[in-house]
């Protein structure tokens, strides 16, 4: 049906009146004039229904292709948002996931920035690493680092650790930045990461070998507490989110003053994690822009491990703190120590 | 001498400048306002008021419109009765429809307006740019 045939019955109605007209039908020609003027009224107010009819319907059209126009707009909006969701996915592997959640829930700028804070970091190192993957073919060699690297850092992670950067086989994280428990916790958190990380070590042992290391990989870890400038470092074009100071320095001299498999601990470190962390003092160790020789401490396990170990007792409560270890005093000693004690309570 | 009308556009409805003194009168922009009374109301009133006192002067009508919606164009019908009236009652009016070249819809919307008016003048411009 055309636009035409809508309005059949209008048209009829005007050329019936028109007809009515031409044939002097009005004897009354005062009647004439009234029905011609009635009959123009009418025609105007037809051109007008039809006129905003055509308008709206138009209007219409337009709405629709704006609304077609919309949703391919949106769809081409999804399609880019996914591609650079997989982007930003791909390129948050090359950042810490704090670093990368800071960045973009716009906690923290992307530019040449920094500030000063006491934060904990670790350094650790494969020791020979290159001697002892000597012999490995290249695919093997990536293999064996890509998993060392992946099995610590989803250490450092769960253990809320940020890492700065792979530099080979040698991890550097710290705690503290972008978020931080508080200075003690963070250095808690930071040795039961080095603990946890060596107790994974030596469960990977079998499998490196299996792999083709001659020699099983071991460690060295060295952790310290101090003042540090954090922040964005590079140029506009390229930066590094890092720490610089002369306690990371002395964190990585510690670390290659540790123990294999050993963790070498800074003696404000030291002091943060003692309730917690059984540790024994070295030979202070002397070290480029320090002027006295510097304090460290190794650690000898998580209490809590040395505990069900029956290597320590220990007990600790609200305004009570009893620490034996086994490895260090005889039981015997420890009995006549208690029942001094408990006799001078008793007076 | 009757104060000029002067209504910003906003996106809903149009600019309105009528310069009464220099008998120049313009609507433009986009029309689709919550409530078309309430808009052309005050509008109307203002254009009664000259053209009831333009006797036998000339006046031009500006209508520069983009978009429409169905009550906009019945009170556009109104403004162009009025004018035509001032007309048939001995005034010189001259009503330019200007539109954008793209948009045939208001192009043949002017055109039918224009096929409407018998004593006032009527131009049909494509918009500048």
């Amino acid at each position: 049906m055309s636009t035409d045939d809508l309005f059949a019955a209008e048209e009829q109605v005007i050329a019936a009146a028109q007809e009515l007209l031409e044939n002097g039908r009005f004897h009354d020609k005062a009647d004439g004039t009234l029905y011609a003027d009635l009959l123009k009224d009418y025609q105007k107010l037809f051109r007008t229904t039809r006129r905003l009819m055509r308008l709206s319907d138009r209007n219409e059209q337009q709405l629709n292709a704006l609304t077609q126009e919309q949703r391919l707009a949106n769809e081409i909006i999804a399609t880019k948002n996914k591609e650079l969701e997989a982007l930003s996915k791909k390129l948050s592997k090359y950042l810490s996931p704090q670093i990368y959640h800071s960045i973009f829930t716009g906690a923290q700028n992307v530019e040449i920035d920094s500030n000063r804070k006491k934060l904990t970091i670790f350094f650790s190192d494969v020791i020979n690493f290159t001697e002892t993957t000597d012999k490995l073919e290249s695919e093997d060699l990536t293999n064996l680092l890509n998993r060392y690297l992946t099995e610590m850092s989803n250490i450092a992670l769960e253990h809320g650790a940020t890492i700065d950067k792979y530099i080979g086989d040698a991890i550097m994280v710290f705690f503290g930045d972008p978020e931080s428990k508080g200075v003690k916790e963070d250095a808690r958190d930071c040795v039961r990461m080095a603990v946890a990380m060596l107790r994974r070590m030596r469960e990977l042992h079998a499998e490196w070998q299996e792999l083709g290391a001659e020699k099983p990989f071991h460690l060295r870890i060295g952790i310290n507490t101090g003042y540090v400038t954090v922040g964005n470092f590079g140029s506009e074009d390229r930066m590094d989110y890092t720490i610089i100071g002369s306690a990371v320095n002395l964190t990585a001299r510690l670390q290659s003053y540790a123990n294999i498999d050993g963790i070498l601990l800074g003696h404000e470190t030291y002091s943060l994690v003692k309730d917690e962390i059984a540790a024994e003092e070295q030979e202070p160790i002397k070290v480029k822009g320090f002027a006295e020789p510097v304090r460290c401490y190794k650690v000898l396990g998580l209490y809590d491990d040395l505990a069900d170990e029956g290597m320590v007792i220990r007990e600790e409560t609200d305004g009570f703190k009893f620490l034996l270890d086994l490895q260090k005093r005889e039981r015997s000693e420890a009995i006549a120590a208690l029942e001094a004690i408990i006799a001078r309570l008793r007076e | 001498m009757i104060e000029k009308l002067d209504i910003e556009a906003t996106p809903r409805t149009p600019a309105v400048a009528f310069d009464f003194a220099n008998h120049h009168l313009k609507i433009s922009g986009e029309s689709y306002p919550e409530d078309v009374t309430e808009f052309y109301g005050p509008v109307f009133i203002a254009l009664d008021n000259y053209l009831k006192k333009i006797g036998k002067n000339k006046c031009r009508f500006d209508f520069e419109l983009i978009y429409l919606n169905s009550s906009s164009a019945k009170a556009i019908m109104m403004v162009m009765d009025k004018l035509e009236d001032a007309a048939k009652n001995g005034a010189t009016v001259e009503v330019y429809w200007y539109y954008d070249h793209e948009d045939d819809t208001m192009q043949e919307l002017g055109e039918e307006f224009g096929e409407d008016l018998e004593s006032a003048k009527f131009h049909l411009e494509k918009m500048a740019g």
